[in-house]
This record gives structure tokens, sequence and C-alpha cells, in this order.
């Protein structure tokens, strides 16, 4: 039950106003037909499931439907950081 | 009986009440609880146990009563599973316990075979036999718990979100005491304080009568408390009668406030709602939770009248009750001899039996002595005597050895007719856990304390190890004061110090767990669920060692009672048997909600009408005019079919039908979902998350367009609409709608936000209306113009702008029944008046609305598909028999394109679309039925099954395992029939596509 920060309607909101769409970070393979049978599905089904600070996508799906970043810890589910695709994400 | 010189601090002897109790008519005062009241009356049995059928009576006084489950009113105000000790007094309560303890129970009647209903008794009996199907109903009723409520609920629940920086839950001394601190030290922190019961104070009222300054602390706490919740109730908010049952991540916690528990809401303070939940975001959490006394352990101690013993003090302090006037009080530390001296006072006949020797304990038990109470120390209680009612026990000498406890001697007899029992404390550690804090054990308080430290959180009083009322005070500010320090309100801290030996529980002595006892049978641990010390010796000689085991395997915790007075005895008792130590055993995981929580209040007012959005076309009320039935499909209402005077649904559908497919039907479409595409690369779109090309679909035509997932399965499908080179309307499901345009979005934003292309629901803006059959084109020329409809002008999936009936509309040339077809897209708020003038100019061809069952006829006849009905997620293009819509040529990789390479998905055994024509030609196979292979295994089943009218036999699509493969053949479908067992259906495999194989009706005939 967490309290999201859209960085597009700079708001801090209900969680229950947004969805989660994945971990971040999992980028389409440029070329799919050339690579083998391992790296697609590592694309489609393989993913972290790490513990700890963690890059995920979510998308304000009862707002203003944009799809952005947050960087949370899967042990205490602080949320760190949120981001907009394309924002430095470094600090 | 109620004990006439004592002075309650709760109930008001001038307000007498009436209720009603299993039938029975009692009278009790206002500020009862519905125990206290029972107790004054003598009334005291509650229930009938879970396994055993034991008679069983109070133990405890507020939320961790165990046994005095009841429900309450009947009707739209019937609540099941209550606790009686936490039901104030109402006039004309009626309650029912959740079990009749004075009904003949079966139960009793096969007590002698007790022995033979160990943990896991019901699931070893009869797992393997086949008379479960036959004893499970009555076996069920046995639960132990009320009976679940058949009405609606009458009532309404609100839903309250709160911000505040501080929240205290418990509002006992260390929580008001916590609660003033912060208020008096800052200016603007909002803070809430939430506490269980209907007064502010806790335990605090058992001091009174003995501590004069606990009665002024309270007195001045409370009017303070007051004050601030008057003069700024702005920041500062109390709840009473208010249960914090979980918190969440990020310092969410879930309040449930009861207004009212069986009263009609019009007798009520003008409260219109029953029960508010709050949700309350809070900055820092202050847990004053207290804890809840443990039992000691013995045989047969879940007689009625065996209770904790701080319980009967607080229903005699705080209610003037009393259940016994020959009392035993039995326990391992100090605070036993403030109960007995407390019934002392009230002439009540009581003795001490304290478990440790003589030599830790003298001062106390000296003093307890000198006033003229008999103390037995160093005598363990081994069983206890009655029949309905405890009337005596049995005692023997115990001894600590070492670090464990033996019995020894001749046990004696003495009478008694209340027992009240203390085994130490439990810290009330539930909510603290709920997010993943674990409880360290303390020696020194025998005690699962919170975690040491955890962020944003603060413990203090009673929750912390701290009993005695002072310095739990001493403590909460203590507390409060960091609290306001990690807020920045304060920048140093003022720590006061507590009590010599604070921290001990009244010191407490080692959990009694010696052999002598835990062996014996009937030594109740969890009195909900019937789980006593043999079962947790069977569960560990079974094989079980976590504890997490021990407790599934016995069920030891469950219920409502999760474990708050048996599961620390039953963790002592483990590590007995194990030879452990209660740290190496540790607790089991405490899991929200830490109290009941109502239905209605987790619904709120998102209840009935208001459940779920209801979606209408703007043609609605002309279906309705018409007598349609209605189905719900994602949200929208659906003409379902149109049934005429006398009309059944399959009368009416094939009437429907024959029309369509003879002369004209028309269709309300509206409810598709259409997404608006344009942009630059809009085509470039399409092609990625489409199986087919677009690229040079020409503007003024259509194409229909099959999308897939990443694995490569079908996730929707429909046509879309070219309108210019830049601006395509997409068609998507219409329950599908919402989650590809979801997908839809994230691709543009995610992965592709280099394209120039933008889309936009437009699903509501307009109405469609389809018309069907052959003579659909002599229709549409009536209705419009200024377009030229001639079959080789106006094509199979073209599309053109005209005006019909005066309206601007586009109209598309598509079919999803086979037939010749068009759908008419107008505005959305001309819907309705295209529709009326549709029907209007129709009627020479007898034009037939028809519903999604007649839909579903028409495409099933053709072999059209329809995600999620006749494909489950799992099905490739190429298992629909689709592989001709999917173009492996286009420069840009598809969504799914890559997978249709792996070799699974190209495996022979997968499952695969195809047709079954029942032998029989009148049977319509039931949606579901399964596929069964010469050896008896299901290797597919069917998907849609329908009785065509065209054909005059039944048609049915179904999956199944290299069936592509097997047309032709001849195939065996299984259903089960209700009490008729299995039937067995024989079918020949066959094409998808039953009607109209070559495709030649979709031109009309003229
Ligand atoms: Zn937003």
């Amino acid at each position: 039950m967490f309290l999201i920060h859209c960085p597009y309607c700079n708001e801090e909101r209900e969680q229950e106003e947004f969805s989660p769409a994945g971990e971040a970070f999992i980028a389409r393979p440029e070329a799919p037909e050339d690579i083998s049978d391992e790296a697609w599905a590592d694309y489609v089904f393989y993913r972290t499931n790490h513990k700890g600070d963690h890059w995920e996508q979510w998308v304000h799906s009862n707002g203003c439907r944009k799809y952005f970043m947050v960087e949370r810890s899967t042990i205490t589910h602080e949320i760190l950081k949120v981001a907009a695709f394309g924002a430095d994400i470094s600090e | 009986m109620r004990v006439e010189q004592i002075t309650s601090h709760q109930i008001d002897r001038s307000k007498p009440l009436t209720f009603i109790f299993n039938n029975k008519k009692y009278k009790g005062f206002e500020g009862d609880t519905l125990a206290s009241a029972l107790i004054a009356n003598d009334a005291l049995l509650f229930a009938r146990s879970f396994k055993y059928g034991r008679k069983r009576g109070l133990m405890a006084a507020g939320v961790e009563e165990p046994n005095a489950l009841v429900s309450l009113e009947m009707g739209g105000r019937y609540t099941p599973n209550l606790k009686a000790t936490e039901i104030p007094l109402y006039d004309g309560l009626s309650a029912k316990s959740a079990t009749n303890p004075h009904s003949f129970d079966l139960r009793a009647f096969i007590k002698p075979l007790h022995r033979f209903m160990p943990a896991g008794f019901y699931y070893k009996t009869f797992i393997k036999q086949a008379v479960w199907a036959k004893v499970e109903d009555s076996l069920r009723a046995l639960s132990g718990f009320s009976e679940a409520p058949t009405q609606e609920d009458v009532d309404v629940y609100d839903h309250v979100h709160h911000h505040a920086e501080v929240l205290i839950v418990g509002g006992g001394a260390a929580g008001m005491s916590a609660a003033l601190e912060v208020l008096k030290n800052s200016d603007s922190e909002r803070v809430i304080l939430v506490d269980e019961r209907a007064r502010l104070g806790g335990e605090l009222f058992n001091e009174f009568a003995s501590d004069e300054a606990a009665a002024i602390w309270h007195e001045e706490g409370v009017a303070d408390l007051c004050g601030f919740a008057k003069e700024q109730s702005d920041r500062f908010t109390m709840l009473t009668r208010a249960t914090a049952y979980a918190w969440h991540d990020q310092n969410y916690v879930e309040v449930l406030e009861t207004h009212a528990t069986g009263e009609n809401l019009s007798l009520t303070n003008g409260s219109q709602v029953r029960k508010t939940l709050h949700k309350i975001r809070a900055k820092k959490v202050i847990l004053a939770t207290g804890a809840h006394e443990r039992p000691m352990l013995f045989e047969a101690n879940d007689l009625t009248n065996i209770m904790l013993s701080q319980s009967v003090r607080r229903y005699l302090n705080e209610f003037g009750a009393v259940s016994g006037k020959k009392v035993v009080v039995y326990g391992n530390n100090d605070s036993i001899y403030q109960t007995a001296q407390d019934l002392h006072r009230c002439n009540i006949s009581c003795t001490v039996i304290d478990v440790r020797s003589a030599g830790a304990t003298n001062s106390i038990a000296d003093k307890t002595r000198q006033g003229g109470i008999k103390v037995m120390q160093g005598y363990a209680i081994v069983k206890a005597h009655g029949s309905d009612k405890v009337d005596g026990i049995d005692v023997a000498l115990a001894v600590r050895q070492g670090v464990s406890w033996e019995v020894i001697g001749e046990s004696e007899s003495l009478s008694c007719d209340l027992l009240a029992t203390s085994g130490g404390f439990n810290p009330v550690v539930h909510l603290d856990c709920h997010t993943g804090a674990k409880a360290t054990f303390d020696e020194v308080s025998q005690a699962f304390l919170p975690q040491k430290e955890r962020p944003n959180r603060q413990t203090c009083g009673a929750v912390s190890g701290v009993g005695a009322w002072h310095d739990a005070v001493i403590d909460a500010k203590n507390k409060a004061q960091l609290t306001l320090q990690s807020l920045g309100v304060v920048s140093e801290v003022n720590n006061a110090e507590l009590g010599e030996n604070h921290s001990n529980y009244y010191n407490v002595g080692e959990f009694f767990t010696p052999a002598a006892i835990i062996e014996r049978p009937k030594v109740f641990l969890d009195l909900q669920n019937d789980v006593t010390t043999l079962d947790v010796a069977l569960s560990i000689r079974e094989g079980y060692r976590s504890i997490e085991h021990i407790k599934r395997y016995t069920a030891m915790g469950f219920g409502t009672d999760q474990g708050k007075t048996g599961n620390i005895n039953g963790i002592a008792v483990a590590a007995a048997i194990l030879g452990k130590t209660m740290p190496e055993v540790g607790t089991t995981t405490f899991r929200p909600a830490y109290t009941g929580v109502d239905f209605g209040a987790l619904a709120g007012r998102e209840n009935g009408g208001l459940f779920d959005p209801q979606r209408y076309t703007t043609i609605h009320d002309s279906h309705v005019a018409k007598g349609a039935e209605f189905e719900v499909v994602g949200q929208w209402y659906r003409p379902w079919y149109y049934p005429k005077t006398g009309e059944n649904i399959h009368q009416a559908v094939h009437r429907e039908c024959l029309a369509a497919r003879t002369s004209l039907g028309m269709m309300d479409a509206s409810t598709l979902g259409k997404i608006d595409v344009q942009g630059p690369d809009a085509r470039e779109f399409l092609s990625r998350v489409y199986t087919n090309a677009w690229m040079k679909l020409a503007p003024g035509s259509c194409r229909y367009g099959l999308m897939c997932n990443e694995k490569g399965m079908i996730i929707d499908d429909g046509v879309s609409t070219c309108i210019g080179d830049n601006h395509f309307i997409m068609t998507t499901t219409t329950g599908g709608a919402a989650s590809v345009y979801s997908t839809l979005e994230m691709w543009l934003q995610t992965e592709w936000n280099h394209l120039d292309v933008h889309l936009n629901s437009v699903t509501d803006h307009y109405s469609t209306i389809a018309v069907v059959g052959p003579n659909a084109r002599n229709l549409m020329k009536l209705l419009c113009q200024d377009v030229d409809f001639d079959r080789e002008s106006f094509k199979f999936m073209q599309w053109r702008p005209g005006i019909v009936c005066g309206v601007s509309a586009r109209i598309m040339r598509i079919s999803f029944s086979g037939e010749l077809a068009y759908e008419i897209n107008v505005e959305a708020n001309y819907g309705r008046y295209i529709w009326d003038q549709v029907a209007t100019v129709g009627e020479k061809w007898n034009i037939t609305p028809y519903g999604t069952e007649s839909m579903h006829v028409l495409r099933a006849e053709k072999g059209y598909i329809i995600v999620g009905q006749d494909t489950d997620g799992s099905m490739t293009p190429a298992d629909v028999n689709m592989n001709w819509i999917v173009a492996n040529n286009k420069p840009f990789s598809f969504i799914g394109q890559r997978s249709f390479s792996i070799a699974a998905l190209s495996a022979e055994n997968r499952f695969q679309l195809i047709g079954l024509l029942t032998k029989d030609a009148s049977v319509v196979i039931p949606e579901g039925a399964h596929i069964i292979d010469n050896g008896g295994k299901s290797v597919g089943y069917v998907t849609s099954s329908y009785f065509s009218p065209m054909l005059g036999r039944s048609i049915a699509m179904a999956q199944m395992q290299g069936g592509l493969s097997k047309v032709g053949e001849t195939t065996i479908v299984k259903i089960v029939q209700e009490k008729q067992g299995l039937k067995e259906i024989p079918c020949e495999i066959s094409s998808s596509v039953f009607y109209d194989i070559n495709g030649e009706r979709v031109d009309g005939n003229d």
C-alpha cells in the first residue's frame, strides 16, 4: 500500500491509482530474429527478482496514464526515487 | 453475580437494560458488555468446542477471548462471530452462541473417542474414504463458528482517509501518556489516537481500587485529551471502539471503528453508518498495544469458569461482576496477588497458588497472607475437575530443577468454583510484525518483545515489557520525545528514569511445562481450535519441526483467535518437547488482520450499484423498449437476445439467426473498443503490434488484425480502418479494450518513444449499428443516397463516408457473420436516432434486432474465434489455424514473431482449434466438456457450442491436442451430468468452419 509520487502529475498519490508494469530496463532486443532462443527467453521470461533496491515500471493508470520508473527497496518497500523515462537517474 | 459494594467505573446502575441471549431474557446495565452482563446473571455457558464439543465459558474480558463467539441480531443486521466481550450492551440486544452449549451435540456423545481425534484426524480419516462427500456437510456445520449470513446487510459502511504525523495505537496508560506528550510539545503536528475499547484507560481501571493515584492520573489525562480533541480538532483525532487491525508498508494502518454493533442506527446518536474503515497514513507510529495474559497449563484447563486472572479482575473492578464465590488464583507472577487482594476486598473467599517457590516472592506473598488470604507457594495445579463447570483442582508440589520444572509428591484436592490463572504476559506484537518486524524472546520478561529498532516507530508500555502503569507512563513520554525528535520538533530528548525491575512483568517465572503436565490429556493450548499439548507432541513425533509447520498441522492460532492466548504457550510446549529454548523455536508469523473485519466495512460504499461502473450504449433505451435481455460484457450492458412474447432464449436466438441469414438483422456493435491512432508513424506502429501487413493499406480500406504478446500468444483481434495515411481507427474486443490500450501505450512510452504516434480511446465517441443479411445492401441504398453501394465499387473490407438519414457517418463493409453486412458509425449521440431509423426503414425486410447470443452462433457457424473464449492466452495463430494472417517478412520483427520459431510452439501435440460435429445432430455439447482419448485421458475441451438454426444441427469448437491432424476422425466427448454420472457423446472431428465454407455469402446475392 504505497504512496507513489507521479513525476508527471507531480503529486504523491495512493497506490490504488497506479498499476505495476514490471522490471525497468528490460530492453527489447534490436534484432529478435538474430538472437538465440535463450537470449529471447531471457528477454521474455526471466527477471532478476532482486532483493534490495530495485528499479521497476509503474503506470499512473487511473491518473495521467503515463509510464514511469520507480526505485523501490523490495525488503522495506521504501520508495527511493521516481523518474520519467529519459530522465537522469544517476544521482 | 453482581458485587454490590464495587464502585464500577463502566456501568451505570441507574440505567437498566434488557437483552436476549440464546432465547432467554436477561437484565444488565448501560456500560456492560454482553459478557459482563451474562456473568452478572450467572449465565456462564457460551459454546461447544470446535472438535470435541466440550462446553466452554468465558476465558477473557477483551479482544483475546477465544470461546465466547456469538452472532448478533437477525435478518439484514445479522453479524456472525463477534466476541461477547467486545459487544457493548444495548436495550433489546439479541445474541446467540455460535455453537449452542445447551443443545444435544454429536461430539459430546462420542466423548469416549476423544483420544482418537488427534491433529489431522479428519484429514487422515476421510481423505481416502469415499464417505467424504457424505460427511462433509455435517462436519462443516460443526466448525465452531456462527452460520453465515443469508440476507443482504442493510447498513452502510464508510471509508475515511487520514494523513498524520503521529499515530498512537492503544489508549491505555502508555498510549494516553504518549499522546499527551506529543500534543503538549508540538503545535501543528497532526496526531491520531486509536483504542479498541469504548473508554480510554485500558487496564488502568483495575488499579483504581488499590491505587488512588491511578484514578487521579486517568481523570486528568482523559480531561486533557478531550480538551485537545475539542480545541485542536484540526490536528488531533481520538478514535475509540476502533481497532487497528493491519499495518501495511509505508506506515499505512487500517483501523476499523465501530459506531454500533447491532443497534438499529436510528437509535444511536445520529450515526448513519455502522462502521468506518479509517485508512491512516502516518509519518511516525507509536505502538502502545499492551499485552495479553496467557493461561497456565494443566489437565482440563478448558472447563467453564477457568479464566485469566486479569480478566477476572477486570470484570470485578470495571463491571462489579464475578462468576464465583470460592476462587483459586493460580500463576507464576506477582499479578495474581493483586487479583486475590481485589477479590478479598469484596469479601470473596480466595486462595493463591503460586508455582514459584517461597524464596523469590516473599514480600508480596507475605503481605497477602497478612491480609488474611491463604497463599500456597511452590505448588502446581495438575488437573481441574468438573462436568459443566470447574468444581475443584488437584495440586502437587512444583520444583524448579536446573532449567526445567518437575511435579513431585501426591496430589491433594481443593474445591473451588472459579479458577483464575496467569502464566505471564504476551506483548501484542501482531501489528508490529505485519510489516516484517521480528519479535525476540526476552528471558527477563519471559516474552517475545517487539523488535528493538524499527524505522518510524516506537513501542511503549506493556507491549515493550513495561508492566506497571507508572513506569508505562514514563516509558511512553520518553518514546514520544524520541518521536518528536525524529520529526524535528524537539532537538533534545528528556529521558526520565523508570522504576527498578520495570521490565520483568511482575517477576514472572519461567514457562511451566513439566512433562508431568504436558503429557496429560486435555491440556488445552488453543481453546478456539481445540489444540492440546498432545497434538503438538504428535506433530513433532510425525516429523514436523518448524513452529510454522506445527501450527498448520495442529491448526493452533487459526480462526478469529489468531493465537492471542494460546500460541506462546504452544511455542513453550514445542520447546520443551524438542529440548530447545524459546528463541530457538521462535514465533509464527503474524499477518493481518489482527481481528475480524466486516465484509461490509471492506466494501464501504463500493457496493450494489456502485460496485462497478455500468456502461450503456446510447441505443440502450431502444433495446429496453424492444424487450431485450441483457448480459454484462466488460462493464457494458449488451443486448443478449430479444425475446418476443412467450419465447425462450433458444426460440429467440433461432428466429434471430435465421433472419440475419435469410433477410436482414441488425445489432448494436457500439461496445467494441475503439482506439484512434494518429501520426506519421501510425502504419509502422500497426505493423509492429499486429501479425499482418499494414504499410500498403489504402485510405478507404479496412483490415482484420490479430494481436499477440511477446510470447507469441493471441491477446486480441479486431478490424482497423484506414481513414487517412496518418490516421487509423483500431477496434478491439469489448472486454479487452482497456488492457489493449494500456499495452499499446506501454510500447509507445517505454520502447518506441521515437515513433510519432498518438493514441486516444474513442470507444464512447461513436455508436456502431451493424446491418446484416442478404438485404443489407437494399437497406443501405434507402438509408444513404450519397454512397455508391454497388458490389464492385464498395467492396468487402472497405469503408465510405456518407450521410445516413441526415447524419454524417462512416460506413464500413465488414462482417462478423459471413453475411453481406455494413457497420454504420455515427457520433455517439446520434446512435439511437439512427438505430430507430434503421429499424423503421428495415421493416420492409422484416429487419430483426439480434443480441450477443445470436452473434456468437453466427460467428461460430463461420468458425470465427472469440479471443478469450476460443483462445486462453496459450494459443498462437497457428494453433487456431490462422497462419494466413502472419506476415513473417515484415522489416520489423513484430510483437511475438520471434517466439513462433521456438520449437515448442510448433510441437505436434499442441492444443489446436477444431470443430466437433456430434453423431446425434440434436445433441448440443456443454461448453467446457472434455474430449477423452482411448486411454481415458483428457486431450482437449470444448470452447464454443451451439445449435445452428441454419444447419439444423449442433456445432462446436474445441481445443484438442494435435487436433488439426485428426480432422475426419471420430472421438468421444465426456460430460458429467448431475446425479447421472458420465455421459459419452461420440463426435466427428471437423474443420472449425461449418457454414459457407467458401465464403460466398459476404457479397450478398444480388
Ligand atoms: Zn500522473
